[in-house]
């Protein structure tokens, strides 16, 4: 057990270390590969009009006429210990850790995010529940009254809700729910603490929007998983023990149905904690994912690129989360290792 | 015991059956799987079920259950487990009554426990659904208790063990203790053993019997075979085709049995005592008088094939060498004759086992040092247990293994280490049979394709020649040329293997690696094909290594027989030699373990096991 959790966690790290260099290089160095020259590399991070002076400031700053392998250091050091710029005289201090500096704004990249996280997260939280739940328990009644209406209905609706987009059903509840029907005020972000009924109130739209997205895959899963599960061995054993047909569903059939769903459910969480742009954009959210919209309208590349880091941490860990989730609920993992 | 539940007459049957049908609703019609079924069973009776498979024994035992409830079978008749109705009954008497009337042990261990529950928590649940003031405590105590009684060692610490920690033989105690939880009056145990090895069923079936005695259970066994019941109930009851064709005291129905099915039966079951000779000479005789008269009535037809069968036969020379050049230089002074086929010489095979951190492993040897001789025409026999190395040793000889130590030689010629390429045209001579023949053929191909694509494989492009061929092949095994074109779900499992032999066949090969390929199938079935493999030796000059785990089939078919254990040869003799007088201790326990049909020499053998077991016991 101990093994596989190293093994885990190690695996994590190189995966992290490994995300970090492929997103360095293709901001830093596969543009010159595609024929970039310093000076227009650096245009791009210069942040306003670009003078000569502030062009060849922003390659020093950046050190872009300096080896990858160096920029590479710079670059990790600056996630580790911070870094320093140097704006003709001024110092600008990005303290640790440093995913960047916005030379559009002058604005650190972590902070902003790290502003931006509770909305994000209690956007993915919020949503992620609603979708787990709702998906599983729908998928779980339709394998057991399979061919049923409710059956036919639910995956009706879940085919629905995995083809449509959320600016489509989100745009919809928006124009109806809020505007023609006024059955939601407009959703305006409160933090938890402040007031959690009007924070829930506010996110309610959201959620459900991004999980109906969700939750369709989630429930059609479920519904797969369990039909198989309940023709195995093991549920005909649990019904000639004599226990109640509840207990033979959830308790010996649902659960190895449940494995597979967690390794989803724990990347899904990942992506939307990395950013919902679509759900943020649609109900003016102020999230990771807005936050990366604005940054590539105005292709501010340090935010484009922190939040990328970001993203990708939030995917790696949801995934190191769900190995050891993993491990928990199927004993023979903790063998194999 | 414990008296539990209500209205019940103390002194009436266990298990009362009359009249009882089922049937299954189906596209087709109506499938009558049980067609008016009626037996008792006493209280601490025993009864013993025996069909082949779509006999409706495993639809009957379901249903003294109560487990068709929710499916669209449709039950008639009366079925009394303990004096209550089970078809009438309400669903929660029903479940009631499961797991603690009448409990039921299944045929397959592996998949009967739910893997990601420890035993000691899937007995518990078994104990507290029907005991609801029981505290967890008490629950458990009872576990390690039925755990105990059933020979798991050290079961207070392996109560909380997952299934995937038990082999298969562990696995279908604990199923047994789950069973014993609640006291139950009746033990319905279906196929309780053929899934495990020899000595494993033995030691299953032994606990059976001792269970029943001790505790005053009635018992009803179902098999496919009847030597699996002979030691172990009272009473057999023959089922065929849902109907009952024999019912009687166990002794009798063995010993003079009336209706023709099971005579039929008892004739196909393999027995230990018959020699290699007795059976080849028996199946030549009933071979030729089989021939002799379809002789007469097929002349015409006959002639027409033989015509065809000349042709391809002279076509067949050019095909059959190609590519042999391209083997490694033969030893000149090979002769077919005198010189062995096949020879193997110390072979051993490593696999690294990986466990513990970061990598470390350790070595084990699947097999571990065997050498044999294999001459032209001959068959040897190799029996062990699973994990004896008996399936590794075999695909060493196939080259799908590279041996890690030791030498092989085929005609001559070292094959051990030669590469993938020159080994091409050893794939022709050498073919295997597996053992499953539901998943060994492709369910997507036609069975002609699955055939006919050996051929092209080896460099036949003639499409209408391969069709040929394969099409009298498919006559030679005993299925019909018009099934090129069928799919392999089309067939029943006799069927399909008898598909597998003739891909086998088709490349003409010197030698047939059959790798237990009755074992999947029922006695009358396994009975035929190991008529057609014997038929298919005299008719195309095979060589055989016939792997299984069954003595008697390996008697009946092979001259010479090895037995392994650990990946070791503990005995390899000719095979009356080994059978009628074994050298080595574990052969004996394995010949003593092997289920008999007179059921006073079962129980005679079972006193003897017991005996030793006591014995080694007593020694540790």
């Amino acid at each position: 057990m101990v093994t596989y959790l190293l093994r885990r966690l190690g695996a994590g790290v190189l995966l992290l270390a490994i995300v970090t260099l492929v997103t360095f290089l293709i901001f830093y160095v596969v543009p010159r590969m595609a024929g970039q020259t310093v000076q227009q590399l650096a245009t791009m991070y210069v942040g306003k009009a670009p003078t000569e002076e502030a062009i060849q400031a922003t390659i020093d700053r950046l050190n872009l006429d300096q080896p990858i392998a160096l920029q590479f250091w710079e670059f990790i050091k600056g996630i580790f210990v911070g870094a320093t710029y140097n704006f003709g005289g001024r110092e600008v201090v990005c303290s640790a850790p440093c995913f960047g500096y916005s030379f559009q704004n002058y604005t650190e990249v972590f902070p902003e995010i790290v502003a931006r996280l509770p909305v994000t997260f209690s956007m993915a939280i919020g949503a992620g529940v609603i979708w787990l739940v709702g998906g599983v328990s729908v998928g779980v009644i339709s394998a057991i009254k399979k061919g049923s209406v409710f059956d036919r209905v639910s995956m009706g609706l879940a085919l629905a809700g995995v083809s449509l987009p959320v600016f489509f059903t989100g745009l919809l509840s928006l124009a109806f729910l809020v505007h023609s029907w006024e059955l939601f005020d407009t959703p305006r972000y409160t933090p938890f603490f402040e007031d959690p009924v009007a924070w829930a109130t506010a996110l309610f739209l959201p959620w459900i929007t991004l999980a109906f997205l969700h939750a369709a895959q989630y429930a059609r899963q479920t519904r797969a998983g369990m039909l198989e599960t309940m023709g195995e061995d093991y549920i005909r054993t649990a019904r000639a023990k004599g226990l109640p047909e509840w207990k033979v569903i959830l308790k010996h059939g649902l659960r190895p149905t449940l494995t597979p769903i967690v390794t989803i459910f724990g990347l899904d969480l990942g992506l939307v904690l990395g950013g919902a742009v679509l759900t943020e954009t649609v109900f003016s959210l102020n999230g990771i994912g807005r936050y990366a919209v604005q940054a590539i309208i105005s292709q501010d590349l340090p935010v484009i690129l922190g939040v990328t880091l970001f993203g990708a941490f939030f995917v790696v860990v949801a995934n190191l989360i769900v190995d050891l989730l993993y491990a928990w609920v199927d004993p023979r993992v903790r063998v194999a290792g | 015991m414990t008296t539990t539940g209500t209205g019940q007459d103390a002194a009436g049957p266990a298990v009362l059956v009359q009249d009882l049908s089922i049937t299954f609703p189906t596209m087709d019609g109506d499938v009558h799987a049980v067609d008016g079924l009626s037996f008792e069973v006493a209280p601490g009776g025993a009864l013993g079920i025996v069909g082949e498979s779509g006999s409706g024994k495993s639809a009957t035992s379901l249903a003294l259950m109560g487990l068709h409830r929710g499916t669209r079978a449709r039950i008639t008749g009366e079925i009394a487990v303990a004096g209550t109705d089970i078809v009438s009954a309400s669903n929660a008497r029903i479940r009631q009554m499961r797991g603690n009337d009448i409990a039921m042990v299944f045929q397959d261990p592996m998949s009967s426990l739910h893997p990601q529950y420890t035993i000691g928590n899937q007995l518990i649940e078994a104990y507290r659904t029907h005991r609801p003031k029981a505290t967890r405590a008490e629950a458990k105590a009872r576990a390690v208790e039925a755990l105990d009684r059933v020979g798991i060692p050290e079961p207070s610490r392996r109560v909380n063990s997952y299934p995937h920690e038990f082999s298969g033989g562990m696995r279908q105690r604990v199923i047994i203790a789950m069973a014993l939880m609640c006291d139950p009056k009746v033990l319905l145990a279906d196929e309780p053993t053929t899934a495990l090895d020899v000595t494993v069923q033995a030691q299953i079936l032994d606990l059976l019997d001792d269970l029943r005695r001790d505790l005053g259970m009635a018992l009803i066994l179902v098999s496919h075979d009847l030597a699996v019941v002979a030691g172990s109930v009272d009473e057999v009851l023959v089922m065929q085709k849902g109907k009952a064709v024999e019912h009687g005291e166990v002794r009798r129905v063995l010993s003079a049995p009336e209706h023709p099915y099971t005579k039929a039966l008892l004739g196909a079951v393999p027995r230990v005592e018959v020699s290699r000779a007795q059976r080849r000479a028996e199946v030549r005789a009933d071979r030729a008088a089989r021939e002799g008269s379809e002789a007469a009535e097929a002349a015409v037809a006959k002639g027409e094939r033989q015509e065809a069968g000349a042709a391809e036969a002279a076509a067949a020379p050019a095909l059959e060498r190609t590519g042999a050049t391209a083997l490694p230089e033969a030893d000149a002074a090979w002769d077919p004759d005198r010189d062995p086929l096949l020879s193997v010489d110390n072979v051993r095979m490593r696999f690294r086992v990986r466990g513990g951190m970061m990598g470390k492993s350790t070595d084990f040897y699947a097999v571990d040092g065997v050498s044999f001789d294999l001459h032209k025409g001959e068959t040897l026999g190799v029996v062990g247990e699973s994990g004896s190395g008996k399936s590794t040793l075999s695909r060493m000889v196939m080259r799908l293994l590279e041996p890690t130590e030791g030498k092989v030689v085929f005609e001559g010629r070292d094959i051990t280490h030669i590469s993938e390429r020159s080994l091409r045209p050893l794939r022709r001579d050498v073919q295997m049979i597996f053992q499953n023949p539901y998943s060994s053929l492709n369910p997507r191909l036609t069975i002609g394709d699955s055939i006919g694509t050996a051929l092209r494989v080896q460099g036949e492009t003639d499409g209408k020649l391969i069709k040929r061929r394969v099409q009298e092949l498919l006559e030679r095994v005993g299925l019909e040329p018009l099934h090129y074109n069928r799919f392999p779900h089309a067939f029943s499992g006799g069927q399909r293997q008898r598909i597998a032999i003739a891909r086998a066949l088709i490349l003409r090969p010197k030698l047939v690696i059959c790798d237990e390929p009755v074992s999947a199938l029922d006695v009358s079935t396994q009975d035929q094909v190991l008529r057609l493999l014997s038929e298919l030796q005299d008719d195309f000059d095979l060589t055989y290594i016939f792997v299984a785990h069954d003595l008697a089939v390996v008697r009946q078919v092979s001259d010479r027989v090895a037995v392994m254990k650990k990946g070791r040869v503990v005995e390899l003799s000719d095979s009356d030699s080994v059978y009628e007088d074994p050298q080595d201790e574990y052969t004996r326990s394995l010949l003593n373990a092997a289920p008999v049909l007179d059921p006073d020499e079962a129980r005679e053998h079972r006193a003897e096991r017991v005996r030793l077991r006591a014995e080694g016991e007593e020694a540790a």
